[in-house]
């Protein structure tokens, strides 16, 4: 069986190089991928976790059973006792602990709004233009912000870095390992398809209309976005034509015949051109109901696809419309009412989501929360069952794993306890829906990271002299 | 007949007749509960309470009482009603730069004398919001905007009726650190030199009230407004709540402020584990949000989780608060949990957010326990009141009733069934 695996694992592999390589594609620079990831996990000890409860992501859950990780890969695991396992392997009896795959926050700004948050450190927002879509996330983050390791603590192994939302275009983001590097390329998730940052309503109409310049109101959002929309559709059809006339020089015999120029690169529309063609995910800040489905219309009237509404405090008013458009709603449990758009948020919002069979998930776009994705699927989870939704722990965990997962592009590698994937595990002293319970351990590609009981934690250049021992 | 005798007879007869029929002054008897007194007698694994006329009128195993209103908490968790120590509620319905509120003063000089007690809406919609987490209590505290002194604080009760108003000044709110350096002028030195010389003239204005009266005495500062919002802080009649974090400006407040003989009690403290001694050696008490570790600006990098649990283990009484003033004070018992998981005493972080805050804000003799006299503020659970998956199911404040909806739950129950509505 674990031979299998191994071909599933490389087969995965090798898919993920043709996918960075179609990726790159959207470059029309001469280097193919400029800001290259260079993280690679170091080697990981061969380890089975057994007498656990498993969460597996899925939606399935396992009483008593075993998790077994190998070469930075789940290659095991299942209900009872594991077969098989001798000297090479570092049994561990994790009898009382749950185990769930490690969680993923869709919205964070982790690095981008460093600790401490003075001025020199806000990096997150490119307020200067209502369309920014040139701007790339990764590169304002700061690898040493203390946050990262407080998020570790947590059980968050990967988590995707957005521009802020001061623009109706904000930028690329980035999805990040939780791993302690001295750049951010080593955090970089090798082969995760960008994002682009969108955001609706309030923000971009305050940050411009309070400068007197569009956009002011909501109406003024929609017509800037249609207007870079139109030219990013411009560029595409310029490269297009270009890329004909150059397969027709290339088909001929070349002689009398001058070789195409290339038109000249755009960063913005290059950025917006991934997302027509299907390489760069959207996630598009929209907390109203109403103004989620005048985005829906957009994409439509541009042909791409919404991936994620982030913060949709009123998805639970159209979870009919989402599930029709298989569009993710990322959500706070009871965030809300800090905001007029938010006003009308409700904790059963990520349950009557899920119920109407749309994709939730819950994100915490915060230092604090993404500390505990787990409690606050929890606090989202008894809300829907309060109200006499059918649903439990094996889904809600879903919540912060696998549809998380899904929304970032990688729901084959991570999100799930599942054979052939990243062995990003998450060892819980208890039931990670009880306000009680800690992580133990936190693993990512098989290797420990986070270890409370061995004080295994990253610590920070900045938290050197000042913090030593407070991430706990 | 005059008034006065019609009066009399009523009260009278009145009495006779509740005399003789004692069991329809027996408002609420709640059977079969596990109760969190929050009291010497700690957790009653099966206990009874009566409530009579808005107070506990007995508690353990008791009783049948002919006529009350029986409630049957069939073995649920049964808590003290909860007490949030920091919240703007009534204050403003939504956080925001344009939906204006009333916690704050930008345009005037006004320090102590300014009372929000007087701006509370007591049918704001945040009340039912916050009360259905279990909360029945809370204080609502101003935010300084203009000098270090930031105004006096009200304690309400969340039942939302005329009488929500439990205390309309209970504390004068100081704030230095970061944002006392800022309404200082530019250094946290002047923003203790302020708040020193406020007291010491405050006492000057209490021991020659006559004499300022009459205009004998020299030109004060301070107005008179401000100053005699300080005469009951110096009697020890309220304390002076400091919002303070570093560690090194808490002994240095409490060394310059040893010449006052006053209550002090520290709000954020998120520093406040480094010198928990010393705390606990001069009385402070700290109120602190035990879910706020972030080191987001340089008065607080020390700021963790365990703060309540090393608190609490030196001997300081800790009450907390949630931090999310007007969005949300749905996290307190979350955030009482999370002290347990990092090392607090469970009871203890009951108490935070009952008897210790009662002790705290001056309302011991009448909330905070259950305990017979206090007032009926009661909340039932259907778990553990600290759990992210328990919830209220019935919730008395001073005894009556109160629903469990809010403007929340009426969204939720229209948009449940999104088959009514067409596209």
């Amino acid at each position: 069986m674990i031979i299998v695996t191994r071909v599933a694992i490389l087969m995965t592999r090798l898919l993920l190089t043709v996918v960075t390589i179609v990726f790159t594609g959207a470059a029309r620079g001469d280097i193919a991928d400029p800001y290259p990831s260079t993280y690679s996990p170091p080697a990981a000890t061969e380890v089975v976790f057994t007498n656990a409860r498993i969460l597996v992501g899925n939606g399935d859950a396992i009483e008593r059973g075993y998790v077994w990780l190998a070469d930075g890969e789940i290659v095991a695991v299942g209900a009872g006792e594991p077969a098989g396992t001798g000297a090479g392997q570092q049994v561990i009896d994790v009898s009382g602990s749950w185990i769930t795959p490690g969680i993923i926050d869709v919205h964070s700004h982790l690095g981008v709004y460093p600790s401490p948050s003075y001025a020199p450190h806000s990096d997150g927002n490119e307020a200067t233009s209502p369309v920014t879509a040139e701007v790339w996330a990764e590169h304002s983050v700061w690898p040493q912000d203390p946050q990262f390791p407080l998020a570790l603590a947590g059980g968050v192994t990967t988590l995707q870095i957005l521009p802020g939302s001061a623009n109706l275009i904000g930028g690329r983001s980035v999805v990040l390992k939780n791993v302690s590097s001295r750049t951010v390329q080593g955090m970089k998730y090798p082969g995760a398809p960008y994002g682009l940052k969108m955001a609706c309503g309030e923000n971009p109409k305050r940050v411009y209309g309070s400068k007197g310049s569009s956009p002011a109101t909501r109406m003024g959002n929609m017509a800037g976005y249609r207007a870079a929309w139109i030219k990013a559709q411009d560029y595409q059809r310029k490269w297009q034509a270009y890329e004909e006339k150059l397969a027709d020089f290339e088909a001929s015999d070349k002689e009398d015949k001058t070789r195409p120029e290339p038109p000249g690169r755009d960063l913005q529309s290059e950025t917006l051109v991934g997302v027509l063609e299907g390489e760069i995910l959207v996630h598009n800040h929209c907390y109203r109901a109403d103004e989620m489905a005048n985005m829906i219309d957009l994409s439509r009237e541009f042909g791409y696809r919404i991936t994620t509404f982030q913060h949709a405090v009123e998805s639970y008013k159209i979870a009919d419309l989402l599930a029709e458009n298989n569009i993710c709603s990322a959500m706070w449990a009871d965030w809300a009412r800090f905001k007029l758009e938010s006003f009308d948020g409700i904790e059963e919002n990520a349950a009557l989501v899920e119920n109407a069979g749309a994709c939730a998930i819950v994100h915490s776009d915060s230092a604090f929360d993404i500390q505990r994705l787990n409690q606050e699927a929890a606090k989202a989870l008894a809300a829907g069952q309060r109200m006499g939704l059918d649903m439990g722990i094996e889904t809600a965990i879903s919540w912060i794993t696998l549809n998380a997962a899904r929304a970032l592009g990688l729901e084959d590698e991570i999100g799930s306890i599942e054979v052939g994937k990243v062995a990003d595990i998450v060892v819980w002293d208890g039931n990670p829906f009880s306000v009680y319970t800690r992580t133990k351990l936190v693993l990512i590609d098989g290797v420990v990271r986070f270890d409370r009981a061995k004080g295994i934690v990253p610590v920070t250049d900045f938290e050197l002299g000042y913090r030593t021992g407070a991430t706990q | 007949m005059n008034k006065l005798t019609i009066r009399f007879c009523f009260c009278v007869c009145l009495s006779a007749f509740v005399l003789s029929m004692p069991a329809v002054a027996a408002d609420y008897l709640i059977k079969n509960g596990r109760l969190v007194t929050s009291s010497e007698a700690g957790v009653i694994d099966r206990g009874d309470i009566l409530v009579r006329d808005g107070r506990i009128e007995q508690i353990g195993s008791v009783l049948d009482v002919p006529g009350a209103t029986v409630i049957d908490a069939a073995g649920a968790w049964v808590t003290p009603g909860l007490f949030d120590s920091s919240t703007y509620l009534g204050l403003g319905e939504v956080e925001s730069s344009t939906v204006r509120s009333d916690h704050r003063l930008r345009d005037s000089d006004m320090g102590a004398g300014f009372q929000v007690a007087l701006a509370i809406d007591r049918h704001s919609q945040l009340i039912p919001i916050t009360r259905i987490e279990g909360v029945t209590r809370a204080i609502v505290k101003p935010s300084a905007g203009s000098e270090v002194f930031a105004g006096q604080s009200a304690i309400i009760h969340l039942a939302g009726t005329r009488d929500f108003i439990v205390n309309d000044s209970n504390a004068v709110f100081v704030e230095l650190g970061e944002g006392g350096r800022r309404y200082a002028g530019g250094s946290r030195a002047k923003a203790l030199i302020d708040l020193v010389d406020a007291l010491r003239e405050a006492k000057e204005y209490s021991n020659h009230r006559r004499d300022i009266e009459r205009a004998r005495f020299r030109d004060l500062r301070e107005s008179t407004l401000d100053l005699e919002a300080l005469v009951p802080v110096l009697a020890r009649d309220k304390p002076l709540v400091i919002d303070v974090d570093r560690a090194s400006e808490i002994e240095m407040v409490l060394d310059r402020l040893g010449e006052f003989d006053i209550g002090i009690v520290l709000v954020g403290g998120r520093e406040a584990w480094k010198v928990r001694d010393l705390l606990a050696d001069r009385g402070v008490s700290v109120v602190i949000d035990p879910l706020d570790n972030i080191p987001r600006n340089f008065d607080l990098l020390a700021t963790r989780l365990d703060n309540a649990a090393m608190l609490a283990a030196a001997g300081v009484t800790v009450a907390f608060m949630t931090s999310d003033l007007f969005g949300d004070n749905r996290t307190l018992t979350q955030g009482a949990g999370v002290a347990v998981a990092n090392g607090m005493d469970w009871q203890d972080a009951v108490n935070a957010i009952t008897s210790n805050a009662a002790r705290i804000w001056g309302l011991a003799d009448s909330y905070g326990k259950l305990e017979r006299g206090m007032d009926a503020d009661i909340v039932i659970w259907n778990g553990d009141p600290l759990e992210l998956m328990s919830a209220p199911t019935t919730m008395l404040i001073k005894g009556q009733p109160v629903k469990l909806e809010s403007r929340q739950t009426q969204l939720r129950d229209r948009y449940k069934d999104l088959r009514v509505f067409s596209r």
